[in-house]
């Protein structure tokens, strides 16, 4: 199976401004978060991306991307409608291939030489199925992330078959639906924002809209719906991802970025000697 | 093959499982039951199996509860020399009260080994091998309530940051009209058990015989007959975002409203009278248990999981049920409040409407969590009411997969049938409803203990027990099936059949002479259409149910209702009432718990919401209060200018207003009748002030009842006592006899106590408490001591004078029930020796409670509980700091803020009232008396004892046992070389009581004109009011005055009860002992015939080792 187009979502209202924010790369390099997301899509032989946006958003996307901006399609989500109506407004892209799904606000830091999109693809087309990129997440996270529950698939390490879908779950649920075999206790896979998906998902995301059982509903519960007919795996990315639109997320991601790349030792000294000085104007002592 | 015990705790065939410990251990020496008791204790510590360890502890127990003691009997019979006194080492005890049960156990075994068994380290064993059982059982329930999957991850959470719930974002958004956040409302049911199946709902039964644990369950609206308009459900909990970060608590029912600032203050359970609720927070997982301790400020979570800034608060209504309706109102309420939270939090879908089963099931787990979190227990049918309709609800077996599977052959939650209209047709539910009268007798009484009886029964199999548990269960099979055919008559007869059979096999303590009279009454004014009893939960006398031939039904509930009124009017002196009797009108409840959502205009609390909310609204200046509190104001308008014309609405402006207007009525009344009644009777307000002086300035108190640590005090010797256990000398018999025939002996019956331990604080007589039923229906202490006079009266054909001494709680009482009962069939030879003397009870000081809590010896209690205990006595000591140390109890009905002044004064009285006079003039051979306590049970005449009273010619004569763990409080002593009398008050250090070998019965021979002598009185001088009352103060001042603390129960709102420790003081008859130059002697008696019965736990094991019939023995009934 190849992969060869990749879906961003950037259209939630609150998303906007995210991607165009500037980070420097592990390079010393500034670029807009958009770029990195694109570099880490095309790591691996991804070679068009369709960016869903806000009506009236793609001028400044585009300016964003830079001189990646070529190889972007955009497709508009006029009314926010939830995020299964945003990845299907990308139906006519996708036609009838695979594609590679990120979400538009999350930057991805792979713990190995090989990028955390090319690990994702990499499994997806060695099982020939849709595979979404999971970590362990702890149960305190549970109210920001998709969860799956699964069983193991022998002898392919970090490989599940999926048994259960659930967005945003409880504890109380989590806890009686969602336990998978060999994580710490209070530990589920979280959905990493990063999904390889056949297009069978397009019915499944067409046929929860048309249920109208939830207001919104999401990828989760299209995936839910497709696990049932499909062959279905999630896979435990060995990265880290992490989430721009949350308070200090910029900060937090630079900070990451920062520390696995080149001016290391730099951000670590500045680092030190914030923590050395003494606040100034508050209760010092 | 004979079998051992290790074979029926061990094997997996049911009829050798089943087998009773008699069947192996009645009739063995006392050689042979510690060869078992041995075997048993080495197997339970090695034993991996929870419920096989459970059930050795159990057999422990009662081998050295009730076997080794008989034997030892029977062996002392068969030869005196191996009579031995025993004593209980102060170690074990000390690993008892602190909850080491093992090492206590280790103890008490070390000790037998070294010293032989005796009866005093088998009553040590028996409790400790007792209560480890129980505390292994609890940790089982603990563990699996914690296990359960979907409440694990409540315990993991250690900081609020950390919390994964979020509030639904429906009920953050305001209405935009009227910018009032949503309310969401929740009805719930409460729960009838119309089966009764032998308490088969304890979660241990139906964790170890899931087979046969299965009850009949039915959700059921309520109305109070002749308030209510019709049956509604009667509980009702509201939720809303409101506009400050704190977590607002109400209840309207109680009146008690609470802002929660602190986490810590969540898990403050008896801070204040929102316990449940807190409770509900916590086991709805928006506080999780985990987060008890962290420190952190509610701000912080509620930031978290509601909305920055924002806060919640949750209100509950019970319409006013009271409580001990037992139709499982609190736990049902629970299930209400965590159905809601569950709701609001998504961790039940449904967010309005009904529940799924699956959320049913989860609402119900967290209600047992909920339970064991507010230290309560209750039964796993209990949330029934969460469920719609008639259901069957059955133990389950565990499966692989469950937390159980491998511990227990059943699972913690059970299987809930709801029973479709195929099975019971609407028909038969609606003859259901026109035949029963459901009604709440009064009585709110604690079932704890039963539960225990209950679960220790079912682990002993005891023939006659278990067989009643077979029965019952074909009794629901019964009860199923007429429900489904719609035969009530036949039900009818299948509820009164267990409840008349098994039930009472199993706990006779589940009747009480108030249901008796209820049926008796029921059964004579209408016969055949009076179609049957239900018993409803735990124990009865509280909520009950009679079924009637529907054309009765009507008039049947109004006669009830009278007839319940004037029964309990009977009884009310002699049982614990907490309310007056009301009936019920009821349906059948088909939703189950049910959601609404109301907003804008409709987001309206309950009216009485509003009546506790104003005053604080009104003291708070307008630019001061929040935006949703404004929307507050601008409803309670609303709802003043609209209300209707219905009886309800009618009242709401005058309500509202008598909410911010001080209650006068109710302020001046309590005081004014007290002082009244205090002039009345005679009460000495000089010496009240000097106790009081004393009390605050640390004269007295009771570190001070104390004896000097420097006091030397040791047991006594072999030749300090006459050793009676054997018997008495012919001679000695030959003599009391013939004293007894010449009439010169009375009885002294001690009967001016209220039974503060016996009814916890409720304040009854004591003297007339119906306790047991012996020739066919239940009879109070004062009629097994009339009885046993009786006996002898006839055996010697003579007069024995028998006087009952009272006080001003009492005296009333006791006339009144000798009237109503033409004195049992005696003549003028009983007497009623009114108390002279009364006290005015006084809060405590700081001091002695501190000392009560902190320096005396006290049973730790299981975890939970004795946290809750912590938070009670915390708000206690607020309460005495606040009211005033040492200022008088007054905020009670008077007689609970009365108090008589110890058993010393009962004595003097009978000088003071001329009773004494009265006696000897009606009889002048009288010279002997016996006094003894009420509740010591078997003190009869024994000729034998008096004869050596007689020959020992010493002024008071008292009679000692040798003591068992449960005996506390004193006993027999060498104080400084001299026998006397030490009381439990009084030991320098509590563990010299340990090294005491005997313990003080109370029962007393007097000599009379010895007695009269040590007062500086002579026969002739009786009738010289004056000098009497000079004497007896002369020798009060001789005596100690002890400070004691007492719990007194306050009655209040509907059958709520609290209780306060107060203070008062006393003087002890035991004291004598101490007066030089009074000669007093000691005799040794058996066990049972000093044995007395101090609280009503100890009822079930003195009937099972035969005392009661025993007693029954001494008696003799027919008048």
């Amino acid at each position: 199976m190849q992969v060869r187009k990749a879906v961003i979502t950037a259209a939630a209202p609150d998303q906007t401004r995210i991607p165009t924010q500037q980070l420097v790369d592990q390079c010393g390099v500034e670029q807009s978060a958009l770029r990195l997301i694109l570099q880490e899509v095309q790591s691996c032989g991804v070679e068009e991306t369709c960016i869903v946006v806000r009506p009236g958003d793609e001028m400044l996307f585009r300016q964003a991307a830079g001189d990646l901006a070529g190889s972007l399609h955009f497709a508009e989500q006029p009314e926010p409608a939830g995020y299964a109506d945003a990845i299907l407004r990308a139906k006519s892209f996708v036609g009838d291939d695979a594609f590679l799904h990120l979400v538009g606000d999350h930057v991805y830091l792979s713990e190995t030489d090989v990028t955390c999109a090319k690990q994702l693809v990499d499994v997806a087309g060695e099982f020939e199925c849709s595979v979404s990129a999971v970590q362990s997440t702890r149960e305190n996270k549970l109210p920001y992330f998709g969860i799956v529950s699964g069983a193991r698939v022998p002898r392919f390490n970090g490989v599940f078959e999926v048994q259960r879908v659930i967005e945003k779950p409880t504890p109380t649920l989590a806890e009686q639906e969602l336990v998978t075999p060999g994580l710490r206790s209070g530990h589920y896979l979280g959905f990493f924002g990063m999904h390889v998906l056949t297009a069978d998902v397009l019915d499944s995301l067409a046929q929860v809209l048309r249920d109208g059982k939830t207001a919104r509903p999401t990828l989760s519960d299209a995936l839910d719906q497709m696990r049932t007919q499909h062959k279905y795996l999630a896979f435990e990315v060995q990265g880290r991802r992490h989430n721009l639109g949350v308070q200090y997320g910029l900060l937090i991601a630079q900070l990451a970025i920062g520390l696995a790349g080149d001016d290391r030792d730099r951000i670590l000294t500045e680092l030190v000697d914030l923590l050395a000085q003494r606040p100034t104007g508050g209760n010092g002592a | 093959m004979a079998i051992d015990l290790l074979d029926i705790i061990r094997s997996s065939d049911d009829a050798v499982r089943h087998q009773s410990l008699e069947s192996i251990a009645s009739g063995l020496d006392a050689a042979a039951l510690l060869g078992h008791a041995s075997q048993l204790d080495a197997y339970r510590r090695d034993e991996s199996n929870l419920y096989a360890r459970v059930r050795a502890l159990f057999f422990l127990s009662a081998i050295y509860r009730v076997h080794v003691p008989t034997a030892l009997e029977t062996q002392s019979r068969s030869d005196p020399s191996s009579e031995v006194g025993g004593l209980i080492p102060h170690e074990g005890y000390d690993h008892l009260l602190a909850r080491r049960f093992t090492e206590a156990i280790d103890v008490f075994l070390q000790h037998q080994t070294k010293h032989g068994v005796s009866d005093a380290i088998s009553s040590a064993l028996a409790q400790a091998y007792h209560q480890l059982g129980f505390q292994t059982l609890a940790d089982q329930v603990r563990r699996s309530v914690r296990t359960v999957r979907g409440n694990q991850w409540m315990f993991r959470l250690g900081h609020p940051d950390d919390h994964p719930l979020r509030f639904r974002s429906e009920l953050l958004t305001p209405d935009t009209s009227t910018g009032v956040r949503p309310l969401l409302c929740e009805s719930t049911a409460v729960r009838m058990d119309l089966s009764h199946s032998a308490w088969s709902d304890i979660f241990f039964l139906g964790m170890d015989f899931p087979a046969g644990a299965r009850v009949l369950n039915i959700s059921v609206d309520l109305g109070v007959r002749g308030r209510d308009d019709c049956p509604m459900p009667p509980i009702e909990t509201y939720l809303r975002v409101i506009d400050e970060p704190v977590f607002r608590l109400a209840s309207v029912d109680l009146g008690a409203t609470a802002e929660i600032h602190t986490i810590g203050e969540m898990f403050d359970f008896a801070r204040d009278y929102l316990g449940l609720l807190k409770a509900a927070v916590i086991a709805a997982g928006i506080v999780p248990p985990g987060l008890e301790g962290c420190g952190r400020p509610i701000k912080e979570l509620l930031d978290r999981i509601v909305a920055p800034g924002k806060g919640l608060e949750l209100v509950s209504k019970i319409n006013d049920i009271p409580k001990g309706s037992r139709l499982a109102v609190s736990t049902n309420l629970l299930g209400s409040l965590i159905s809601i939270l569950m709701r609001a939090t998504g961790q039940v879908q449904t967010l309005v409407g009904g529940l799924s089963e699956t959320e049913r099931r989860l609402v119900g787990a967290r209600a047992i969590l909920g339970e064991w979190i507010g230290g309560s227990g209750g039964g796993w049918q209990d949330s029934g009411g969460v469920w719609p309709g008639i259901k069957l609800i059955c133990g389950a077996e565990a499966n692989e997969g469950d937390p159980e599977f491998n511990v227990s052959r059943g699972r913690l939650m059970p299987e809930h049938e709801v029973l479709s209209e195929n099975r019971v047709s609407e028909a038969s539910r609606e003859k259901l409803r026109q035949s029963l009268v459901l009604v709440h007798g009064g009585m709110a009484q604690n079932v704890g203990p039963i539960l225990e009886m209950v679960t220790e029964r079912y682990l002993l199999r005891s023939d006659k027990e278990w067989k009643g548990r077979q029965e019952a269960i074909k009794i629901l099979d019964e009860v199923v099936s007429a429900l489904e055919a719609g035969d009530i008559h036949a039900l009818g007869r299948a509820t009164t059949k267990n409840f008349e059979g098994p039930l009472q096999t199993i706990i006779p303590w589940a009747t009480n002479r108030f249901t008796d009279r209820v049926i008796e009454a029921c059964r004579e004014k209408f016969g055949d259409q009076f179609w049957g009893f239900v018993m409803l939960g735990g124990m009865s006398g509280g909520g009950m149910g009679f079924l009637f031939d529907p054309r009765i039904k009507t008039t049947a509930s109004d006669w009830l209702q009278t007839e319940m009124v004037q029964i309990k009017s009977e009884l009310q002196t002699s049982l614990p009432f907490a309310m007056d009797p009301v009936v019920y009108d009821f349906s059948i409840n088909d939703r189950g718990s049910w959601s609404t959502m109301k907003s804008g205009e409709e987001a309206m609390m309950p009216d009485r919401y509003y009546q506790l909310a104003l005053p604080k609204l009104l003291q708070t200046p307008l630019r001061d209060l929040s935006a949703d509190r404004r929307a507050d104001l601008q409803a309670i308008s609303r709802r003043a200018s609209q209300a209707g014309q219905s009886y309800e609405d009618k009242g709401v402006p005058i309500r509202l207003l008598q909410s911010v207007l001080p209650d006068q009525r109710h302020e001046s009344e309590g005081g004014q009748s007290l002082r009244d009644l205090l002039k009345q009777i005679g009460f000495d307000s000089e010496q009240h002030e000097q106790i009081r002086s004393d009390m605050l300035n640390g004269r007295i108190g009771l570190s001070q009842n104390r004896l000097s640590p420097s006091t030397t005090i040791t047991d006594v010797a072999p030749n300090h006592v006459h050793d009676l256990r054997q018997g008495c000398s012919a001679e000695e018999v030959a003599l009391g006899e013939q004293s007894i025939r010449e009439g010169h002996v009375g009885v002294v019956t001690l009967a001016a106590g209220v039974g503060s331990r016996w009814t916890e604080g409720a304040g009854v007589c004591k003297a007339l408490h119906p306790f047991n039923r012996f020739a066919g229906r239940h009879r109070s202490f004062l009629e097994v001591h009339l009885a046993k006079n009786r006996r002898i009266r006839r055996a010697y054909d003579c007069v024995i004078p028998h006087v009952f001494t009272t006080s001003y709680l009492t005296d009333q009482a006791l006339r009144d029930s000798l009237d109503r009962h033409d004195r049992f069939g005696f003549d003028s030879s009983v007497y009623v020796s009114t108390g002279k003397s009364v006290g005015l009870r006084m809060v405590p000081t700081l001091r002695d409670l501190q000392f009560l809590w902190q320096e005396t010896s006290e049973q730790v209690l299981d975890q939970q509980q004795q946290k809750v205990r912590e938070s009670v006595r915390a708000a206690l000591m607020n309460w005495a700091r606040s009211t005033g140390e040492a200022t008088d109890y007054t905020d009670n009905v008077p007689n609970q803020c009365l108090h008589p002044v110890g058993h010393w004064y009962e004595v003097p009285n009978l000088l003071r009232n001329g009773q004494l006079a009265k006696m000897l003039g009606d009889q002048p051979s009288l010279r002997y008396l016996m006094l003894h306590n009420i509740d010591t049970l078997c003190a009869s005449i024994d000729p034998g004892m008096l004869g050596r009273h007689i020959r020992g010619g010493a002024a008071l004569t008292f009679e000692v046992i040798t003591r068992r763990l449960e005996d506390r409080g004193g006993g027999l002593a060498l104080v400084d070389g001299r026998p006397r009398l030490v009381e439990g008050l009084a030991m320098p250090d509590e563990e010299i009581e340990f090294d005491l070998t005997y313990y003080n019965s109370m029962t007393t021979w007097i000599e009379i004109d010895a007695l009269l002598s040590t007062f500086g009185l002579t026969r002739a001088q009786l009738s010289d009011q004056t000098l009497v009352d000079s004497a007896v103060r002369r020798l009060a001042r001789r005596l100690p005055t002890y400070i004691t603390l007492k719990d007194v129960k306050k009655r209040w709102g509907h059958a709520q009860e609290d209780v306060f420790p107060v203070a008062q003081f006393e003087k002890l008859w035991g004291d004598m002992t101490s007066l030089p130059g009074l000669e007093s002697q000691f005799l040794v008696v058996p066990i049972r015939r000093g044995q007395q019965l101090k609280s009503q736990a100890q009822l079930d094991p003195w009937k099972r080792d035969g005392s009661a019939d025993y007693i029954d023995g001494l008696c003799d009934w027919t008048q």
